[in-house]
């Protein structure tokens, strides 16, 4: 096989059918080796289906699993998320019938109003921080789940959005 | 949106692994890329514009967590699955191709530099119209964008006209 010279270059430099049928190969062996996570299409179209933009959005910046159990409703989850003016911390319970608790904490510590976005056909809840920062949501649905905390009122500060995650 | 967001996915999530990322890390890269976007939608005029605004976003996010992920080793035990070790690329695959052509092809490309992988693993995942977004994204000038691939396909045939088992009878 021999190398073709190169047409005219630039950003839509030409491909003779040879380059074309490799890029097209490598694309499908791409797709079969190192696929997406199936569920990353779902997870991020619900995560930016929110009804306003303005929001800071916080970074999973760690994520542990604690608990000796073998299975996952034995062991209790929990997520850091940081954004610039807010960390937020949840710990995640396992509770009868498929159903979670949701531990969380607001650093620096605040009583504000934190919303659970629920996928569809679920409606959204509402819990207060405390003015340590706890808050918590009982008998939740697994599935993905977003939080929102909202500014404190009166300031300029925008919301925190976290990104969807796995209950 | 949705439609959108499944055309372009692939393309990102390439992005991130091309970093060095695990499964994992690259999912929320590719997740916290868009949340950041959605700030940023009144200010992008074309979808070349947002194809190109996601993949430099997603490149920068993954530089973040990748310097943060060596910075921070995790403590021993932290993981617990395979998917908490960083990936340094796409796998061998040669147990899952089963094509004697489709392993020499996967072999070679396995070979290049990154830069050529990282290219040709993007641009393969686009259509035409792209390519400007893509040259933008990778911080190469517009011009450039068609010698550097000519010259990794190029690289990426020499490879291949060298093993038998894709050139051969």
């Amino acid at each position: 096989m021999t190398v073709p010279a190169e047409g005219p270059l630039g950003a839509e430099g030409l491909l003779d059918d040879g380059d074309q049928a490799i890029l097209d190969r490598l694309a499908v062996l791409d797709d079969l080796l190192d696929p997406p996570p199936p569920g990353l299409d779902e997870q991020v179209s619900f995560a930016i289906a929110l009804e306003s933009v303005d929001a800071e959005v916080a970074r999973l910046s760690e994520q542990l699993t604690a608990g000796s159990g073998a299975r996952s409703s034995e062991r209790t989850h929990s997520i850091t998320f940081e954004a610039g003016s807010r960390t937020v911390l949840i710990s995640i319970v396992a509770q009868p019938e498929g159903q979670v608790r949701i531990d969380g904490w607001l650093a620096p510590a605040a009583a504000l109003q934190v919303e659970l976005r629920l996928p569809e056909p679920a409606p959204s809840r509402t819990a207060t921080a405390d003015e340590a920062g706890r808050f918590v949501f009982d008998r939740v649905p697994r599935g993905i789940a977003q939080l929102l905390v909202q500014p404190p009122p009166g300031g300029t500060a925008p919301r925190v959005v976290t990104p969807a995650f796995t209950l | 949106m949705r439609e959108v967001v499944a055309q372009l996915n692939p393309l990102l999530w390439r992005v991130a692994r091309a970093q060095g990322l695990a499964t994992e890390e690259a999912a929320d890269v590719v997740q916290t890329s868009w949340l950041e976007l959605v700030r940023r939608l009144n200010d992008i005029r074309s979808p070349q514009a947002l194809t190109a605004w996601l993949i430099t976003a997603t490149r920068r996010e993954a530089w973040r967590v990748r310097e943060q992920g060596r910075r921070y080793a995790p403590p021993a035990g932290a993981a617990d699955s395979l998917d908490a070790v960083p990936d340094p690329g796409p796998r061998p695959g040669d147990q899952l191709l089963t094509d004697e052509r489709d392993r020499a092809l996967w072999r070679a490309f396995r070979l290049l530099p990154d830069r050529c992988r990282e290219l040709l693993r993007i641009v393969a995942q686009v259509s035409r119209p792209d390519y400007t977004a893509v040259a933008e994204a990778l911080g190469m000038p517009v011009g450039s964008i068609g010698p550097t691939r000519g010259r990794c396909l190029a690289k990426l045939r020499a490879l291949l006209a060298a093993d038998p088992s894709w050139s051969g009878p």
